[in-house]
């Protein structure tokens, strides 16, 4: 227990965050009533940030074990797709066809899994971005998925904002309390060895592969979720925007830029992030993106523990830094 | 079909063998690739709007361009991560992939730029079939530049030095082979070959920001058909995705657009069926 304790935070860490969790809920539950009247536009844009941040917390989940994920957009529009279909073909009440849509982002999860994440990192990664720019093309090319204009969703708490932030906050909670106790549980041991070096933690008995597919599981299902989440809100989707690009990208910046393998580090990023590009907007009105690419190299360059690091300069746990012996720079298989 | 299958393979070969040197022989997996083939695009478009220049006649100086850009991207960059973590290295260059993507939005606007080539609707007819020039040319061009690319590695000291550090870094180094110039030398050429196969898609096609990321992914559906790193038969994958891409297009209803997923078919095939390559 202590021994997992050491692993979450330092003991400064812990005491801000015993004063700081419960401040900041009170903020996050009082805020859409203290803007709801005055600055509808400011509520608007926490739902976005918010959005954000579950997918950037629950992309974190799967990089603990070491794998770059480009999918969170495919569970995403699969989420989206799912939810929007049943509650529309189906009538399907919307909560429950939201579930559906974060069940269905897990079958195709532990399916893209079990067949990719057995082998090379790097295999894993092209996978799910062929993956996700596949769908994008199904649903672009199916009409019965609303073909290149997209479906129109009916509406989750149709006329309260403060509603369906509350469902959003609901759902961005279950997932920071499933990044805590994943951290603090047993897993996180598991995933931190399978990250530094996956030869030794499958001699030392962990059982890499099923831990893997869960953590994605796991990771795809809040990706889902909140992918119906978006298109019950927004009340239009397309293959464009819920397959982007941009939405994996911004699930894997946020947790880079805020410091990956912790709880709160996507968090931050994620609100750093979005209220961000919100001011940068008025500046930059398209390629946006061009920061998120500059943040992931100079991140990766320069800042490898990412902001909560450089913020608070707490001993977190850095990155592995080299495994010469196990993972040869000279990656190829062939001659 | 068999025709259109083929030609367009050329292209992919030069695409994709770029991106197998920098997997084989510095083991960097580079999420960026397509965008150096993007950025050639432009390079032709704009050399052809402003000045006239023939995108083939171009080649050379873009390819010294582009090698340059490469060459300075491995020493600020690349060169730092090597031994860094597979995630680090993948990251970085998706973020110079997603920095570069976007710089081109923001520079040339997100509308795809064509250029007006007098002979790029011209035709050849053989028999029955009738072909695009520039099509042919292309052809001939990537696969002639593949098939030299494949003699520089085979007979010359620096492709020998090359395939050496692809198999064994230390002992290269060992006997005397300066690693890091050969990464350098590797990482340069590989950014070259995308600049100059997006150099011939100017000829046949038009340049788009979000041209790369497609590239990319085909360029990957090829090396993990041929086996990561395995650079020879990268030209035998090219027409297996070639073919395919050409089939569905012509006998699946409303093939054009489904044509766009046949890569992800084949990777998925390939890694439940063979995850070493077919060609190995």
């Amino acid at each position: 227990m202590t021994a997992s304790r050491a692993l979450s935070l330092s003991r400064p860490g812990r005491l801000a965050g015993r004063l700081g969790v419960p401040l900041l809920l009170a903020a996050a539950l009082a805020w859409p009533f203290l803007t709801v009247r005055t600055q509808p536009y400011l509520l608007q844009l926490s739902l976005n940030i918010l959005i954000f941040a579950v997918l950037a917390v629950s992309w974190d989940l799967l990089a603990r074990t070491g794998q770059l994920s480009l999918a969170h957009a495919a569970f995403y529009g699969l989420g989206a797709y799912t939810s929007a279909l049943l509650a529309t073909r189906l009538h399907v009440p919307i909560p429950l066809a939201m579930l559906a849509g974060g069940g269905l982002a897990v079958v195709c999860a532990v399916g893209l899994g079990v067949l990719t994440l057995r082998l090379r990192g790097i295999y894993f990664a092209i996978a799910t971005l062929a993956f996700t720019e596949t769908l994008r093309v199904v649903a672009k090319q199916v009409r019965f998925f609303g073909a290149a204009t997209g479906l129109v969703v009916p509406p989750l708490f149709p006329a309260s904002l403060v509603a369906q932030y509350l469902v959003i906050l609901a759902v961005l909670l279950a997932t920071l309390l499933v990044s805590w106790s994943v951290n603090r549980s047993r897993w996180s041991f598991a995933f931190t060895a399978i990250r530094t070096n996956e030869a030794v933690a499958a001699v030392m008995g962990v059982d890499v592969v099923r831990f893997k597919v869960a953590a994605f599981a796991l990771s795809a299902f809040f990706a889902g979720l909140t992918g119906a989440y978006y298109a019950h809100v927004f009340l239009f989707i397309n293959p464009f925007e819920v397959f982007s690009l941009a939405v994996s990208v911004g699930a894997l910046v946020a947790p880079i830029f805020g410091g990956l393998y912790t709880t709160a580090g996507p968090l931050l990023g994620a609100v750093v992030l979005r209220a961000g590009e919100e001011a940068l907007r008025a500046t930059i009105r398209s390629g946006y993106l061009i920061i998120y690419g500059g943040i992931l190299a100079v991140v990766v360059l320069y800042m490898p523990r990412g902001l909560l690091g450089v913020l608070t300069g707490l001993r977190l746990r850095r990155p592995p830094a080299v495994a010469v012996t196990a993972a040869p720079p000279v990656g190829g298989e062939g001659p | 079909m068999l025709i259109f299958g083929t030609l367009r393979s050329g292209l992919y070969a030069l695409a994709a063998v770029g991106l197998a040197l920098s997997v084989g022989v510095i083991g960097i997996v580079n999420f960026a690739h397509g965008e150096f083939l993007m950025l050639g695009a432009y390079l032709g478009y704009w050399l052809f709007a402003s000045y006239g220049v023939d995108p083939l006649a171009a080649i050379p100086l873009g390819a010294a361009g582009l090698f340059a850009l490469g060459g300075a991207l491995y020493r600020t960059a690349i060169q730092r991560v090597l031994r860094a973590p597979e995630l680090n290295q993948m990251l970085l260059t998706f973020g110079i992939a997603i920095f570069l993507q976007n710089l081109a939005v923001i520079l040339w606007s997100g509308d795809p730029r064509t250029a007006a080539i007098p002979y790029k609707a011209s035709a050849l007819t053989l028999g029955p079939f009738t072909i695009g020039l520039p099509q042919v040319v292309v052809f001939a061009l990537a696969m002639g530049l593949t098939v030299a690319l494949y003699a520089v590695l085979g007979r010359t000291r620096v492709g020998k030095a090359m395939r050496a550090v692809a198999q064994d870094r230390v002992g290269a180094a060992i006997v005397g082979v300066e690693v890091d110039r050969i990464y350098l030398l590797a990482f340069g050429l590989s950014v070259a070959l995308a600049g100059t196969a997006g150099l011939m898609i100017t000829l046949q096609l038009s340049a788009s920001p979000y041209m790369g990321l497609l590239y990319t992914l085909k360029a990957f559906a090829i090396i993990v058909m041929a086996g990561l790193g395995n650079i020879g038969a990268v030209v035998y994958a090219s027409l297996v995705l070639g073919l395919a891409e050409a089939f569905v297009e012509f006998y699946v209803p409303n093939g054009g657009g489904w044509s766009e997923g046949v890569f992800f078919l084949l990777i998925l095939l390939v890694l439940l069926v063979r995850p070493r390559g077919l060609f190995q």
